[in-house]
C-alpha cells in the first residue's frame, strides 16, 4: 500500500536532520537508531568540538536531538534495527526489530533514507607498526576527543600531561595495503583542530602533525590551518611514520623526514592516529537488507555523485551521511536535506497518482 | 655508556595496555590455500599435502596453518652448512631426540635466494625453475619440504605467489620441469623449520634439563620470516597480544627464559645480501649500533636468539669489529634451534658447534650450567680420533 511516511535509518547528524526537514514539511517520518541514544559518533564518541567553528559537539547534536523531537509526525525509535525489507519506492515493507531480538513490528513506507554513518579504521589491523594495541599512549582521533572534551589531556600510561604529542596522518586511508585506498577527508581538519584544543589545554606541550599531504580545503584553511601554526605553534613535519616502540618511558616514533631527506627517530608521550572513515556495521548489513549497492570499500555505492549526491542503485531509496563514503558536518547536513527534500517529494508524488 | 637494569619484559608489551585487538577475518588479505588447490583441481600443479600428523599454529589474519611434525625433507642452508654448522645439526638432532622420521637430502640445490636479494641474479623463471625443482626432488621421497633458511622461506613465498598468479611463468617454469622430467608441485605450506621449533616448543620443554630461568633474552625476528608475504607468519594473542611475529619468542618462553624487549626489535639485522657482499662496513655498522648496541643498553641479555642463517651470522660475525671501535657489544647470539637443543642438554660442541661462533658465549655456558671446559675437552679428544685416521667422521651416535 502506498505510505506517506519516509523511514530513516540511523540516528546521528544526518538522519537527525533529515527528520527534522521532514517533520517541518508536516509529513511522517519513522527515525529507527540502534544505539540506545541519538547523536550518532559525535555523541557516542564523546567528541568535544566541531572541527571548523569550535562549537561543542555535545551542544550541537542536542539541538538537533530537540529540533528532531519536536515534531510530532516524527516517530522515533530507539535501539531498534531495520531487519528486512521488500517492495518498491512508495511501497516499502519493513521489519523493525528490537536490537538483538529477532521479533518485531512491519512498518508499510514511503521512501527509505539511510544515515547509518561510518566506523574509524581499527588501527590494529595492519601493516603500519603503530602499536596501538600494544601501547596505552598511542590512541586516535575518537580516544583524544574523550580526553579532550573532559579537559584532561593527559599521557595515559602517567595519568598525566604530556609534554610531547604528535599526530599520524592518513591512517587506514590512502593505503592500497588495506584496501582504503581513499582519503577520508576530515583527519587533516580534525587532527590541526585538536592540535590547537591540546596547546590550550596544555600549554606547555609541544604538538607535532606527521603527513603526507595537509588536506585543508575551503576555510579550514585560514581558519584551521594558519591559526594553528601561526598562533598555537603546532609544527607540522611532512613525512610518513614507519614504526612506533617503547624506548625507557617514552615512546620511539621512526618515519622519514622528506623535506630534510632523512630518516628521523623523535621521542613523544603521546601519538594521536588520525584514522580514517569505515562503512559502519549498520551501513553493510543494512545495504544488504535493503538490496542497494556498495562500492568497493562497501559504502552504500551513489551511482549518479557529483549532480545527484544522496541517490542509490534503488529508486526510492536515499543516502545521507558518512554511509555513502568520507564526509564532513557540511556534507552530511547538506545530504540530510537534500534526501530529506527527494523522500517528502517522492511521496507527495505517488500520493497524487493515488488520487 | 653501561647497560642499563631498566628493561622492559617482553609481556610488558602485550599485558601493559589494556586494549585487546580481535582480528576480523573479513579484512584479511585472500588465501591463497583456495587458489593452490583451484590451480590443482584445473591440472596445472600437483599440491602436496602436509602429512600427518600436523600441528595447527595460527598466521597474522586468524588463519590457520599446518606445521608438520615429521616426514620433513629437510632443505638445507648454505650459509648454516657453510659457517654455522652447529645451527643446521642441532635442527637435526632436535628431530632425532623427537623421535621424528626425516631425510636430510643429498640432492638439494641450493635457493639461490641470496644472488636474488643482492641484485645480482637471473630471471623469474629461472629463479620459480629452481624453487620448484627442490619442491619436486622432496616430492619424489614423498617427504614434505622443511625449510631451514629464513631467506630460502620467505623467497619460497614470493615465488609461490608468482607461481599462481602469472599463468604465463608458470608454464614457462612447467616445461623447464618437464625437460628435467619432474612434475611440477607446490607444498601445501612452505614450511620454516622455527615454525616446526614453535610447534613442538612444549615436547622440547617436556625434554628440558637445563635450568633457563636465570637467562635474559633478546630476540631478533628475520626480516624474512615474517616481512615477507607478511600474512603467512605466525602469530599467537598470547605473545606480543598478537600484535608481533611470536615465532622464536615463544619457543623461549617455553623454556623458562625471560625475554626482553629493546627499541629496535623490528630492525633487520643489516645482513643485507648485496650490503654484506660489497659494503661490508654498512652491514657492521649496521648490526653493532642499530641492534647489539642498543639491546645492550636497554635490556642487557645474556644471549641474542633468533631464526636465520643471515641475521645469526650478521649478529654473531660483526661484534668484533664494534669492539675494535670501542662500540659496547659483546653478546653472543645463536639460533633457536641451537638454544633449545642447549636446553635439552645438548653438548655445546658436539651438537651446537659454537667454536665456529665469533662472540664470546662461554659465560652464556657457564650461565646455563654448562662445564664449558670439560665439553671442550671431550670434543679435543673426538677431533684427535679423527686426526689419527680412526674413524672419518664423528656420528649421531658420538655425539650424544
Amino acid at each position: 500500500m502506498t505510505s506517506d511516511t519516509t523511514l530513516i535509518i540511523g540516528g546521528g547528524p544526518a538522519g537527525l536532520e533529515a527528520a527534522r526537514l521532514i517533520g517541518d514539511l508536516g509529513q511522517k517520518a519513522i527515525l529507527v537508531e540502534k544505539r540506545d541514544a541519538l547523536g550518532g559518533i559525535p555523541i557516542a564518541e564523546h567528541y568535544a568540538a566541531l572541527t571548523h567553528g569550535f562549537r561543542s559537539a555535545e551542544e550541537a547534536m542536542n539541538e538537533l536531538i530537540a529540533a528532531a523531537r519536536a515534531n510530532p509526525t516524527v516517530d522515533i525509535r530507539l535501539s531498534t534495527e531495520v531487519v528486512e525489507c521488500s517492495g518498491a519506492a512508495g511501497d516499502f515493507r519493513v521489519k523493525l526489530a528490537k536490537a538483538g531480538n529477532g521479533a518485531g513490528e512491519t512498518v508499510n513506507v514511503g521512501a527509505i533514507v539511510v544515515a547509518t554513518g561510518f566506523q574509524h579504521f581499527d588501527p590494529g589491523r595492519e601493516t603500519q607498526m603503530y602499536g596501538y594495541y600494544e601501547y596505552d599512549d598511542v590512541i586516535t582521533l575518537a580516544d583524544a576527543e574523550k580526553m579532550l572534551k573532559e579537559n584532561k589531556f593527559v599521557t595515559p600510561s602517567k595519568d598525566m600531561p604530556p609534554e610531547r604529542v604528535c599526530f599520524i596522518q592518513c591512517v587506514g586511508s590512502r593505503d592500497r595495503q588495506i584496501g582504503n585506498e581513499y582519503c577520508s577527508k576530515v583527519c587533516c581538519g580534525i587532527s590541526s583542530k585538536q592540535a590547537i584544543e591540546i596547546r590550550q589545554q596544555v600549554p606547555g606541550a609541544k604538538v607535532f602533525i606527521f603527513y603526507i599531504d595537509m588536506r585543508m580545503y575551503g576555510y579550514w584553511e585560514n581558519e584551521i590551518y594558519w591559526p594553528a601554526q601561526e598562533k598555537y605553534h603546532v609544527q607540522y613535519v611532512k613525512g610518513i611514520i614507519t614504526e612506533i616502540i617503547r624506548k625507557g618511558d617514552r615512546l620511539l616514533v621512526r618515519g622519514e623526514d622528506t623535506t630534510m631527506g632523512r630518516p628521523m627517530e623523535v621521542p613523544m608521550d603521546v601519538v594521536v592516529l588520525a584514522v580514517g572513515m569505515e562503512p559502519s556495521k549498520g551501513t553493510k548489513d543494512v545495504a544488504k537488507i535493503l538490496g542497494v549497492k556498495q562500492n568497493k570499500y562497501n559504502f552504500i555505492d551513489v551511482p549518479h555523485d557529483a549532480l545527484d549526491p544522496t541517490a542509490t542503485s534503488a529508486p526510492g531509496i536515499f543516502v545521507a551521511g558518512a554511509a555513502a563514503g568520507p564526509k564532513d558536518l557540511d556534507d552530511t547536513m547538506s545530504m540530510a536535506g537534500a534526501a530529506a527534500m527527494k523522500a517528502a517529494a517522492l511521496v507527495t508524488k505517488k500520493a497524487r497518482a493515488m488520487a | 655508556m653501561t647497560a642499563t637494569a631498566d628493561f622492559i619484559p617482553y609481556n610488558a608489551v602485550n599485558t601493559k595496555s589494556s586494549r585487546s585487538f580481535e582480528r576480523q577475518a573479513e579484512y584479511a588479505p585472500e588465501d591463497f590455500h583456495d587458489h593452490l588447490f583451484e590451480l590443482e583441481a584445473e591440472g596445472e600443479w600437483i599440491v602436496q599435502r602436509v602429512p600427518e600428523p600436523y600441528v595447527e599454529v595460527m598466521t597474522k589474519f586468524g588463519r590457520k596453518k599446518k606445521i608438520p611434525l615429521e616426514l620433513t625433507w629437510h632443505h638445507k642452508s648454505c650459509g648454516q652448512c657453510g659457517h654455522i654448522p652447529g645451527y643446521s645439526t642441532a635442527i637435526f638432532w632436535l628431530n632425532r631426540k623427537l623421535n621424528f622420521k626425516y631425510i636430510d637430502p643429498t640432492d638439494q640445490t641450493s635457493c639461490t635466494a641470496w644472488n636474488y636479494y643482492a641484485s645480482a641474479t637471473s630471471n623469474a623463471p629461472a629463479q620459480a625453475g629452481v624453487a620448484m625443482r627442490n619442491f619436486a626432488a622432496a616430492y619424489e621421497t614423498g617427504y614434505f619440504p622443511l625449510i631451514h633458511c629464513g631467506t630460502s622461506y620467505g623467497h619460497y613465498k614470493e615465488v609461490r605467489e608468482e607461481m599462481m598468479h602469472h599463468a604465463e611463468m608458470r608454464h614457462q617454469v612447467r616445461d623447464v620441469m618437464k625437460k628435467l622430467g619432474k612434475p611440477l608441485v607446490m607444498p601445501e605450506e612452505i614450511v620454516h623449520y622455527s615454525e616446526w621449533v614453535h610447534a613442538v616448543r612444549d615436547r622440547i620443554a617436556a625434554l628440558q634439563t637445563r635450568d633457563f630461568s636465570n637467562l635474559a633474552v633478546t630476540v631478533h625476528p628475520a626480516c624474512h620470516y615474517y616481512k615477507l608475504v607478511q600474512e603467512d607468519a605466525i602469530y599467537d594473542p598470547d605473545i606480543y597480544g598478537g600484535q608481533r611475529t611470536a615465532t622464536v619468542s615463544a619457543l623461549i618462553v617455553a623454556l623458562g627464559a625471560q625475554v626482553r624487549d629493546y627499541s629496535t626489535w623490528f630492525d633487520c639485522c643489516g645482513f643485507g645480501f648485496r650490503h654484506i657482499l660489497v659494503q661490508r662496513d654498512f652491514t657492521r655498522s649496521f648490526a653493532t649500533r642499530r641492534k647489539i648496541q642498543v639491546m645492550k643498553q636497554e635490556a642487557n641479555p645474556d644471549v641474542v636468539i633468533t631464526h636465520d642463517t643471515g641475521c645469526v651470522t650478521t649478529l654473531d660475525k660483526s661484534q668484533f669489529v664494534g669492539a675494535a671501535h670501542g662500540l659496547d657489544v659483546g653478546v653472543p647470539v645463536m639460533s633457536d634451534a641451537q638454544f633449545a637443543a642447549l636446553a635439552m642438554g645438548a653438548h655445546p660442541y658436539r651438537v651446537c658447534q659454537l667454536h665456529w661462533h665469533s662472540t664470546e658465549y662461554r659465560p652464556l655456558l657457564e650461565k646455563m650450567g654448562i662445564d664449558h671446559e670439560k665439553a671442550w675437552a671431550e670434543f679435543q679428544e673426538d677431533l684427535k680420533e679423527l686426526k689419527s685416521g680412526k674413524k672419518e667422521y664423528l656420528t649421531w651416535e658420538d655425539v650424544g
